[in-house]
């Protein structure tokens, strides 16, 4: 075994991976030998690290769970710096300094989008200031002006002399960090906007990326996990003996529930279900050994009050509390009288289950703890909460702590929750001085999870002799979770008469979770059907009613966002006009082929949107079941900083959002989730993929706006319409595949 | 002990024969680069080649390998210039990537069957589940691959 020895990593900068080699961006300087270069790597500004070969390294404060940050967020330095994409290396950001120097790395959690918005002006103004420094220094080593010098190809110069990064870094990290310095024009752009190829698709091609679950250590043992199987359960006991002589086991130890999420002063994360429950681990030579002795382990555990809760009852309890009214979240005109005076009035009741994210690497991290310190490594989409979780699992303080982020095999919202990591170190805290990977194995993460919580939504509509919507109402309950009734409230149609209620029922054991496309996902889709429903009561074909009702004119005088209501319509006609061009005629619709059309821009509040994007469904029914043709995609997300990338993750978010509206679904029997594994919570596979046409329409926008979510919601939109225009059920309820698929008589 | 032939090379693996293959490349001989799912047989990110044939090895036993030869992804080559995989760099497949190790191995071995697959055959032969729904540019990286083998 010579050729592919145990690879045996160090315990921290394991993480650097070359920027991929494909040039999209040419730069074809010679980049100078660097004379008294530096022998050690120097670190500028926090944000990059420059290394005694005169490579460069930029600090990364997301984690890569697929999205591609790590390609993308780099080029905003890259572009401040003029950094050749071959000479340029990537690392994570170190939440231990993230903490000592107050938050510098700015937005270290990976959700909602944001991270390539939330960064564009800090790791841009980083950059140039960076840049400020290194010339600063170059000038004072060459005894000329500042202003007379050029930075290429990691070096500076003015014609007749020039140095290397490398041989001023060190002058450059003595200087301090200039303030008002200004970022390049976008006119001067050469490598935002263009679409670099990924810096890990070599690594990730051949097996060499290193996720969580693939460190390894010196002497280092596996623990396999169970928590309580009904959520809320507490441990009685376990019975070693039982299984102390199967192969490998070394040890059985109790993992004590409490805090996953651990903010410090409290903050909107509290509000958040940051618990896990009591676990056992058993620890052997391999994971397979461990996991063999936990299945046999006799583990007794008190089932606690949920015992007997169900789908069926949380069901009951979301319509008990749509009976009892909810709080009222949006109330303009009179939707009582409108609702009377209508030709017509249509109710209907939505459904979407739980669904649980299960991104391909299941939930692992490794620690070690020494006595008075802890170190931890794992896929998280928060490291300083990991950080701030391993430092309250070994009990000491998070001085003491080390936490190293890791490639991470998806996300998608699970890994907000950083419950694996305080498991870890409490079963290294019990095994002191050995480092210790836990991995949870499928069934584990799909029956103990954070769940994107159940709804039920009531809708009435009121439409009038000509076919226009003049009352709208709706009220939806969901299973414990934080505020999410945007999707309800931000409808972009200019209802006179509307009327929005939301309800949270508490007591479900389900904790929470926010998932890809969050809130929007289970409301979206709602809100887009029912507008279908009363498309159909007035006789029109439904994107012809929707687009109908897409009317600036009807936005009142008096409303406060006024002028964004307007912006907002205004561009979901272009998304609109741009989907409905891109897809082409549709086949004829009904007998089996069908096409749903839907356009969402997942705005939470009047003022904020993310990108607009607009999706055509276009399939069959047939043999009773759903065969997807194809996708087509417009994407209005401002300015696109790497369009190859871009539709990379439309075409993922799509995949997503068909995955779960055709399949998915978590129900609850005895307090315990029903599914075990992909056999029970299946994902599309390729045969069903559809073709993907994703367009990224052109924008005056100086500014991006986050895409790793936004078709999620917009796809289910137009997956129901389409089922119903090929002749198929009006889906009401999730997922799709529940549903008697043939055609209607 | 338990003999193997792993990437041309025979080795002794200290662990029972009932140990899966997968976790035996893993957990015994340092070759994280074949992934678990599921191991249940459901999304084969655990593919490897067991003489040739795309397996998934956490159903196989490693009592049961006898002298077949496994590869891994590591033994595809260490330079990654097999042309699936460069077809996987140049398509910009990956996405989170955890699946890729099982769908380049699984890509491997149909395009050896059949060296210009359809559509539908690329269907019906790489069943791997990608969360991240990476399928479309893995349907063209295969059609790219097999274009570039037959170049030869
Ligand atoms: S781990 Fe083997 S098929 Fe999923
Ligand atoms: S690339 Fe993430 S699971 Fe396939």
């Amino acid at each position: 075994m010579t050729k592919h020895d145990k690879i045996v990593l160090s315990r921290r900068g394991f993480l650097s991976a070359a920027i991929g080699t494909a040039g999209a961006v040419a730069f074809n300087l010679t980049i100078p030998a660097p004379a008294h270069a530096a022998a050690e790597p120097v670190e500028l500004h926090s944000w990059v690290v420059i290394k005694p070969d005169n490579r460069v390294a930029v600090r990364i404060p997301q984690v890569e769970m697929g999205q591609g940050c790590t390609t993308a967020l780099a080029q905003y330095v890259m572009e401040e710096l003029d950094l050749d994409p071959v000479q340029t290396d990537w690392e994570y950001y170190d939440p231990a300094t993230n903490q000592a120097r107050d938050n510098v790395y700015v937005h270290t959690a990976t959700l909602a989008s944001f991270g390539m918005e939330m960064l564009f002006m800090p790791m841009r103004t980083a950059g140039a200031q960076i840049r400020a420094m290194l010339v600063q220094a170059a000038a004072t080593r060459l005894g000329v002006d500042a202003g007379s010098l050029s930075v290429e190809g990691h070096a500076i110069g003015d014609g007749s002399a020039s140095v290397s990064f490398a041989e001023v870094a060190a002058d450059a990290a003595a200087l301090s960090v200039p303030q008002g310095v200004s970022v390049k024009d976008p006119s001067q752009w050469k490598v935002i906007g263009k679409p670099l190829d990924r810096v890990d698709a070599f690594s990730k091609s051949t097996g060499q990326a290193v996720y969580g679950m693939d460190l390894q250590m010196e002497g280092m043992k596996y623990a396999a996990v169970k928590q309580s199987p009904v959520y809320g359960g507490k441990l009685i006991s376990f019975d070693f003996d039982a299984i102390k002589d199967m192969p490998g086991v070394i040890k059985a130890v109790a993992i004590k529930a409490g805090p996953t999420g651990y903010t410090v002063p409290p903050t909107l994360w509290d509000i958040i279900d940051w618990e896990m429950d009591d676990a056992v681990a058993v620890v052997a030579d391999t994971w397979w050994e461990a996991q063999q002795a936990l299945n046999a382990l006799p583990i007794t555990w008190h089932e606690g009050r949920h015992r007997a809760t169900s789908t069926d009852s949380i069901e009951a309890d979301l319509g008990a509390a749509l009976d009892a009214g909810g709080m009222v979240v949006r109330n303009e005109g009179d939707v009582e009288t409108a609702l009377q005076d209508a030709a017509q009035t249509v109710e209907a009741e939505y459904h979407y289950p739980y669904l649980e994210h299960a991104p391909m690497e299941v939930m692992n991290a490794t620690a070690l703890v020494d006595g008075i310190n802890v170190e931890a490594w794992a896929p998280t989409q928060y490291g300083d909460e990991a950080l701030r979780i391993a430092a309250y699992a070994a009990g000491i303080t998070t001085i003491r702590a080390k936490f190293h982020m890791t490639l991470a095999g998806g996300g998608f919202g699970r890994r907000l929750h950083n419950d694996y990591v305080s498991q870890a170190v409490q079963v290294a805290k019990q095994m002191k001085g050995t480092p210790i990977k836990l991995i949870a194995s499928r069934e584990e993460c799909l029956a103990r999870s954070y769940y994107s919580p159940i709804m039920t939504a009531r809708f009435k509509g009121g439409v009038d002799a000509d076919g226009n919507v003049t009352a709208w109402k709706s009220h939806s309950a969901q299973g414990r979770s934080v505020l999410q009734p945007y999707g309800m409230t931000r409808t972009v149609f200019p209802f006179a008469n509307i009327n929005v209620q939301y309800s949270s029922v508490e007591d479900t054991p389900l904790p929470f979770a926010w998932m890809r496309g969050v809130g929007h996902t289970q409301n979206a889709w709602m809100n887009h059907g029912f507008m279908s429903e009363l498309a159909a009561a007035a006789g029109m074909e439904t994107v012809d009613f929707h687009l109908k009702h897409l009317r600036t004119d009807a936005v009142a005088e008096d409303r406060a966002d006024k002028d964004d209501a307007i912006a907002r319509i205004k561009r979901f006609q272009r998304v609109y006009d741009h989907v409905l061009s891109k897809a082409g005629p549709a086949q004829e619709q009904g007998k089996g082929r069908g096409r749903g059309v839907a356009v969402y821009d997942m705005s939470y509040v009047p003022g904020f949107h993310s990108s607009c994007i607009g999706i055509a469904v276009d399939l069959r029914l047939e043999d009773g079941d759903v065969k997807l043709e194809r996708v087509t995609a417009s994407v209005d997300c401002g300015l696109a900083v790497n369009p190859q990338i871009i539709e990379a993750q439309i075409q993922s978010g799509i995949m997503f959002g068909l995955s779960n509206a055709i399949n998915g679904k978590i129900t609850i029997a005895d307090g315990k989730v029903e599914q075990s594994n992909f056999d029970s919570y299946d994902i599309l596979r390729l045969g069903e993929a559809p073709q993907m046409d994703v367009h990224i329409m052109p924008s005056e926008e100086k500014v991006p706006a986050g895409i790793g979510e936004g078709a999620v919601p917009v796809v289910i939109g137009a997956l129901v319409d389409a089922v119903w225009n090929a002749g198929g059920p009006r889906i009401r309820r999730l997922p799709v595949r529940d549903h008697d698929l043939t055609l209607r008589g | 002990m338990t003999k193997l032939t792993v990437n041309g090379q025979e080795i002794e693996v200290d662990a029972s024969p009932d140990m899966p293959l997968l976790w035996a490349l893993r957990d015994k001989l340092g070759l994280t680069g074949t992934k678990y799912g599921c191991g249940i047989a459901q999304c084969r990110a655990c593919t490897v080649h067991i003489d040739g044939e795309a397996m998934p090895s956490c159903q196989i036993e490693i009592g049961d390998v006898g002298a077949s030869e496994i590869t891994t992804i590591e033994g595809l080559g260490e330079d990654g210039s097999h042309p699936v995989q460069r077809a996987w760099v140049s398509g910009n497949v990956p996405q989170c990537g955890f699946c890729q190790s099982g769908m380049v191995m699984a890509a491997v071995a149909l395009l050896e069957k059949n060296p210009n697959p359809t559509d539908e055959e690329i269907n019906d032969e790489i069943v791997n589940i990608c969360r991240c729904g990476s399928y479309s540019r893995v349907r063209a990286a295969i059609h790219q691959a097999a274009a570039e083998m037959q170049k030869g």
